[in-house]
């Protein structure tokens, strides 16, 4: 499969005024330089599902909005379907679709339905193609109830499950989603992530994920790629970040006097049969749990290792 | 019809369709227009009687109107403009295929002209209880309605780049406030300008207000081809000058877009 998604050498620098007071920020303001992405270099192939994460102001949004022809960057390359994203904005327009959990793309006032029909005009989209691909999204995202109320009226998981038709409705075949469940609640969360996956798979969509919430990142994407402070930390399969962090387990027992012990292991050290062992000849067991650390232990030690 | 021309018509459609909505806003724009209608009939009714010149209250009532047409039809467009900018909204509209400026001032001109045609009906009811019948023909009337609908629009571009100056400025509120109030003098909003003095028309003939507002108003009770003629020529003029201000400043505006991530 070919890269649909190159980056090489990325960075972006912003000149931000130093604080000062009002006098001198006017007549002899002072600059410092930040770093928010530096010499990043990935590749994404077709249809691949890819959870790009990190800590608060470590370059993730600010990536995302190069590779989709919001910024310019500093220096480096990317390419984004063969085309350079900011050099190229109207034609890659056309097969990228965008949500930025924290912005809008539907008309605040009006009903759903013709903000998706003003974007299928945006998009110059055939009308019986428009009512067809509608039909299906509408279908797949179970929003037939919602088309006749305003964006406003929304509640704000119902605006994203719109947000993210809005954002297919022209059939991207890449799809950037920037933090698509930041606020909403677990039940909300679940059945978007579900959609987005179902999607994904059903169009061969490519997908770029951003998010604090690594579940976002287990159940919908099947690659990582983890930066910090603007600078890739690390990029393979789940699967492999699990293995390569996973020399530690969560041991639980209960006691028969309901007393519930719990152990962090390093099976380096330890191996798991031993600290039950130890466990059992020093309680009287009842039950007992191993557990692999949640993915958020394993990032949050990869942010620290860096 | 060209495809890019679909996606604007779309939009203005939209926006007209949503305008009728407004209820509200509407019937604010109205009452205001009646009693302003009623307090200047008075007005010129009694300067009228004691020139013995009675007709200039007809005229200027029926010029009144047009002049608020064309002034209380303008959407805020600046300040859409403003906080899109300030807020970082106008760099999402970047990966999209479509002008930000174009489809901001598209939906203005779909609101514009709800209200153009809602103040234009009930105000010439009003205006012709009050005053009676107006000092044009009723084949004039297509051109003059025509020209004052696009001193509208140019007035509402005007204000577009008003709107874009939040590029350079932390607030535009006192920079549209003054055009408006320039506006008010120097385009005759208030009183023809033939009641001026000589040396303040000639300074209002610089200022785009002169044939945006006055010269295509004034056609209400001065009509000639050559006065229409003069006013599509200058407006034509400034709408080049004021289309060149706006590409400059989106242009610096699109480079300049710096929002943070995260």
């Amino acid at each position: 499969m070919s890269d649909i998604i190159e980056v090489k050498q990325l960075s972006k620098k912003f000149k931000l005024k130093k604080p000062s007071n009002e006098f001198k920020k006017l007549f002899f303001p002072e600059y410092k330089t930040v770093n928010a992405v530096d010499k990043l270099s990935f590749s994404i192939k077709k249809g691949e599902r890819v959870a790009f994460i990190g800590p608060n102001g470590a370059g993730k949004s600010t990536t995302i909005k190069m590779l989709s022809a919001i910024l310019h960057p500093t220096s480096g390359s990317a390419e984004v379907m063969g085309m350079i994203p900011w050099e190229n904005r109207q034609k890659l327009a056309y097969h990228i679709g965008t949500v930025f959990g924290q912005r809008s793309q539907l008309w605040y006032n009006l009903p759903i339905n013709d903000s998706f029909e003003l974007l299928g005009k945006i998009y110059n989209i055939d009308t019986i193609l428009f009512k067809r691909r509608l039909s299906k999204l509408v279908r797949l995202f179970e929003i037939r109830d919602l088309l006749n109320h305003p964006t406003r009226s929304l509640s704000l998981g119902q605006r994203m499950r719109c947000e993210i038709v809005a954002s297919l409705i022209h059939q991207p075949q890449v799809l950037f989603l920037d933090e698509p469940t930041i606020g909403l609640d677990v039940t909300a969360k679940s059945i978007i992530r579900n959609l987005i996956k179902k999607q994904a798979l059903e169009e061969e969509t490519t997908l770029l994920l951003t998010s604090h919430d690594t579940d976002d990142m287990e159940k919908v994407c099947e690659r990582v790629i983890i930066i910090n402070k603007g600078r890739l930390i690390f990029d393979n399969s789940i699967k492999a970040l699990k293995d390569s962090y996973l020399n530690k387990k969560y041991l639980e027992i209960t006691t028969d006097s309901g007393q519930r012990v719990k152990n962090i292991i390093n099976t380096k050290e330890t191996p798991v049969k031993k600290a039950i062992d130890e466990l059992v000849q020093k309680y009287h067991v009842t039950d007992i749990t191993v557990e692999n650390p949640p993915m958020e232990e394993i990032i949050k030690e990869i942010y620290n290792r860096d | 019809m060209t495809k890019d021309s679909q996606k604007y018509w779309a939009l203005f459609s939209t926006s007209f369709k949503q305008a009728w909505h407004n209820k509200a806003n509407l019937s604010g724009i109205l009452f205001f227009l009646f009693i302003l209608i009623f307090i200047y009939n008075r007005l010129w009714e009694i300067i009228g009687i004691q020139d013995n010149n009675a007709h200039i209250n007809n005229h200027f009532i029926w010029y009144l109107l047009f002049a608020e047409m064309v002034i209380l039809s303008r959407p805020r467009v600046e300040r859409i403009i403003f906080d899109d900018i300030q807020s970082g909204t106008m760099a999402y509209y970047l990966n999209k295929p479509i002008s930000f400026f174009l489809m901001r001032y598209v939906e203005a001109l779909g609101n514009m002209s709800v209200t153009f045609l809602i103040t234009g009906a009930f105000g010439s009811l009003v205006t012709l209880f009050v005053t009676g019948a107006p000092p044009f023909t009723l084949w004039q009337f297509p051109l003059i309605f025509i020209a004052c609908f696009l001193s509208a629009a140019i007035n509402t571009l005007l204000f577009t780049g008003v709107g874009l100056c939040g590029l350079w400025l932390n607030s535009i509120r006192t920079l549209a406030m003054a055009v408006e109030r320039l506006a008010f003098i120097f385009g005759g909003a208030i009183f023809p300008l033939s009641i001026y003095p000589e040396w303040f028309v000639h300074i209002a003939q610089w200022t785009p207000f002169y044939s945006i507002y006055y010269l295509s108003i004034k056609l209400v009770y001065d009509f000639s081809w050559s006065n229409l003629l003069t006013a599509a020529a200058l407006n034509l003029l400034w709408t080049l000058i004021i289309v060149s201000f706006i590409l400059f400043a989106y242009g610096k505006l699109s480079k300049k877009v710096n929002i943070y991530g995260g």
